[in-house]
């Protein structure tokens, strides 16, 4: 535990002073004026972000692990929704001090708008495009569409 | 504490997602890996505006998610037809 708490540390300063040097060299002064975002005392958006970062490391791990296209693009698509839904939440109880909580929620609005979305385009071209699922006695293809759009696409080109 | 293993938890994400960019065998799994990527890394730069109490972060955040998006719909519309736009 003590371990994995200065690895956290070591590596979470590497990833803030390369993200404070992008913000200077933007021209902006990165220097916060207050320090008032502080996560001492509120176990509630402490454990929404570890919720929401275990989630997310296991999209992670399944979008490198798992075998196929399809399983992938569903590891990634759900888990990434939950995900979200857990360190925007906390993100904005954190942020509810410093008069930040609208834009929080701005950009967990997009986001729950556009990744179901995006997911659903993904699959829907790899699907016509005929990408093949790894097992084909485990799949079963309800449309019987798989790659309808290769050839439309071969003509066009 | 919690923010820097929410951190590092991120930029783990990050980087398997990079590797699955960069080594996938087919197209579909570089853009699923890209999708993710963007996502997490607007994720992971609320946490950081978190840790720093640097609230510009958020608007960063918000142009990273939406660009993502839409270079995500702008793949996923190629590779299906080979053309963005009729």
């Amino acid at each position: 535990m003590n371990a994995l708490a200065t690895l956290a540390r070591r590596a979470s300063w590497w990833v803030v002073i390369a993200m404070t040097a992008v913000a200077r060299a933007a021209g902006e002064n990165a220097a916060p004026a207050e320090r008032g975002v502080s996560l001492r005392g509120d176990p509630l958006a402490e454990g929404l972000i570890l919720f929401g970062c275990v989630f997310l490391l296991a999209a992670a791990i399944g979008v490198l692990r798992f075998p196929d296209f399809y399983v992938r693009l569903h590891a990634s698509t759900k888990l990434v929704t939950l995900g979200g839904l857990g360190i925007f939440g906390g993100a904005a109880i954190a942020f509810a001090p410093v008069q930040q909580v609208s834009r929080v929620l701005l950009i967990a609005l997009f986001f729950f708008l556009t990744a179901p979305l995006s997911g659903y385009m993904i699959a829907r071209s790899g699907y016509l495009r005929g990408l093949e699922p790894y097992r084909e006695d485990t799949s079963v293809d309800d449309w019987g569409a798989l790659g309808s759009e290769a050839e439309a696409a071969a003509q066009d080109a | 504490m919690v923010l820097n293993i929410a951190i590092l938890c991120l930029a783990v994400s990050v980087l398997l997602a990079t590797y699955r960019v960069l080594r996938g065998p087919s197209w579909g799994d570089r853009v699923t890996a890209f999708d993710f990527l963007t996502v997490t890394l607007a994720v992971l730069v609320v946490v950081v505006a978190l840790r720093t109490g640097y609230t510009p972060f958020l608007d960063a955040a918000l142009l990273i998610s939406i660009l993502g998006f839409m270079s995500t719909a702008a793949l996923a519309r190629y590779l299906l037809r080979g053309r963005v736009m009729k």
